[in-house]
């Protein structure tokens, strides 16, 4: 699925990669512990999250991940938005709550991190 | 639906107030800060989350929530299984981690915001 | 690469490059005795607006679109193009640098110049303007993936290229506690020069992601510590040390989910009690000691059989 369409799916707002819309996202998780996003997490995938804070970039980072979306309308500071744009790493931002943005990936068609088969 | 009827539909465990699963569950919030659920959670959500310390009896308590559904294998600790006994909280477990777990219960009708 | 050393670079390539190396090889000819009337179907069914007159192997001089026009206009009758075309010809010699051939197309406003053998005096080719513009653009790029390619295999021929019975690169990252804002620094500087190293992607994970845990333990829990990196051939070792305050219990530590994290660590979205497991996961082998107010430990050991450049043990098998 490609990131514009996660966009679409979830009325979110693209806060910067907005270059990167045509990516490819292979997978999703929802998660506000890092620890697990590390522990879990494939590559290029997306992580959902109600944590904005400077780490959740850090394990996207660290992580290779592909995308990192916001959940219930909460926003990064400019000093999170910096770190993404120098790590290429996109950012949005949807009004849904996590369990309704999950909800509408997962009948979409978007595989989880654990049902993913290369 | 009712909390034996998912526990049912989706192969979930139960490690606490067995006694309770005709709860009706008429949403669902998945969070793993609890400042974030105590914030947002509506009554009688089903609440998906990793944390599993005594704090989330609490929480679920106090928010007059359905059942918690713990992810990812994780299973409860012993002082959060005695305090949700105590409490008529059902504590349920799950493999699955919250991304398929929530994409389940939507696909069997559970909401994540009103409508 | 910034636009500007692409600029210079591309003047460094017109000194560098031959006109022989650009230029279109068999291009099309007309002989001396061709009529003019023949010429109007060669120049529209090749779509060019010139060719060589050649005779034999030899260049006997140009006939261009302008010449044929004017012979139309003159409405003189027919004749072989040796009557018409330029004999005095600009050439080019295959061996001369492009910079001689941008100059000429500069120096005289002609849209192409023929290419001859400096010992043969044997037309080679035509040049254009578009020639010259192609094969800078080949060349560049074909630098470029040059480029990236012995970057990418660094780390390889560094190995490779030291004689020693033991090589190793070290590396140091200090890490300030409570810094919760600076924390990750270390793991991704770490990341980054693995990564220009050339070292394999699945390998730079693990270690970036044990060792971003491991520098989150040193902010939550000690006053600040440092982090070792030692990168072999065969292997990675990370080293955390702390001066304090210590584990208790060490063997508790390690349980997955067991925390003394305060609240504010886990609404940070750590302190869940996963770091330590989360790094024996990425880890091949690790170690943990820890002296109650002297402080403590962790090795961290990522063994790669096959060689940190080509690692097939990826996370996910690890896992």
């Amino acid at each position: 699925m490609k990131l514009k369409e996660i966009e679409k799916i979830l009325g979110a707002e693209i806060i910067t990669g907005a270059e990167l819309r045509e990516k490819n996202i292979e997978m999703a998780c929802g998660s506000d512990l890092m620890s697990d996003v590390l522990s879990f997490m494939k590559s290029e995938s997306l992580l959902l999250t109600g944590l904005t804070n400077l780490q959740v970039v850090r394990t996207a980072e660290m992580s290779d991940l592909a995308a990192v979306c916001f959940v219930r309308g909460k926003k990064p500071d400019r000093e999170i938005i910096e770190m993404a744009e120098s790590k290429n790493i996109p950012l949005m931002t949807t009004p849904l709550p996590m369990f309704e943005s999950c909800g509408r990936l997962y009948q979409e068609g978007l595989s989880g991190c654990s049902e993913y088969k290369r | 639906m009712e909390l034996k009827e998912l526990i049912q539909q989706l192969n979930l465990g139960v490690r606490s107030a067995r006694g309770h699963l005709e709860r009706e569950v008429t949403g669902g919030y998945a969070s793993d800060l609890l400042s974030d659920v105590l914030a947002h959670a509506q009554e009688a959500n089903l609440w998906i989350t990793l944390q599993v310390h005594q704090n989330i009896v609490a929480v679920a308590s106090m928010k007059n929530l359905a059942g918690i559904v713990l992810v990812n294998g994780r299973e409860p600790e012993q002082e959060t299984v005695e305090k949700a006994e105590a409490e008529n909280i059902v504590i349920m477990v799950s493999a699955m981690p919250t991304f398929e777990l929530v994409g389940k219960l939507y696909s069997l009708g559970i909401p994540g915001m009103e409508r | 690469m910034p636009s500007d050393s692409r600029i210079s670079k591309v003047q460094e390539l017109i000194y560098e490059i031959r006109v022989g190396e650009v230029m279109k090889t068999d291009p099309v000819t007309v002989t001396p005795q061709m009529p003019m009337s023949q010429l109007r179907e060669i120049l529209r069914e090749k779509r060019i607006s010139g060719t060589p007159v050649v005779k034999g192997d030899t260049l006997a001089g140009i006939i261009s679109i302008e010449d044929f026009i004017k012979w139309l206009a003159d409405r003189e009758p027919d004749c072989p193009i040796s009557e018409k075309m330029s004999k005095d010809v600009q050439t080019l010699y295959a061996d001369e640098p492009l910079t001689q051939a941008v100059n000429k197309f500069e120096q005289y406003g002609f849209g192409r110049f023929p290419v001859i053998d400096r010992e043969s005096q044997k037309l080679r080719g035509i040049i254009t303007k578009g020639a010259i513009v192609e094969g800078l653009l080949r060349k560049l790029e074909i630098d470029h993936i040059e480029e990236e390619q012995v970057y990418r295999r660094r780390i390889k021929h560094f190995f490779e290229d030291i004689l020693a019975d033991r090589v190793s690169l070290f590396f140091r990252y200090e890490v300030a506690g409570q810094d919760f804002k600076r924390a990750g620094e270390g793991a991704s500087r770490l990341k980054s020069s693995l990564r220009r190293l050339g070292l394999d992607p699945q390998i730079i994970r693990r270690v970036a992601i044990a060792t971003y845990e491991a520098e989150m333990n040193l902010i939550i829990y000690t006053k600040g510590g440092r982090i070792r990196v030692r990168v072999e051939p065969q292997e990675i070792v990370v080293r955390v040390e702390d001066s304090g305050p210590g584990i208790p219990d060490v063997e508790k530590a390690m349980q997955p989910g067991y925390s003394t994290a305060p609240e504010w660590v886990r609404e940070l979205g750590f302190g869940a009690g996963m770091g330590l497991t989360n790094i024996r996961k990425c880890a091949s082998r690790m170690g943990l000691h820890s002296a109650v107010g002297k402080g403590t430990t962790l090795n961290i050991h990522i063994v790669v059989e096959n060689g940190v450049t080509r690692g097939t043990e990826g996370i996910d098998s690890a896992a």
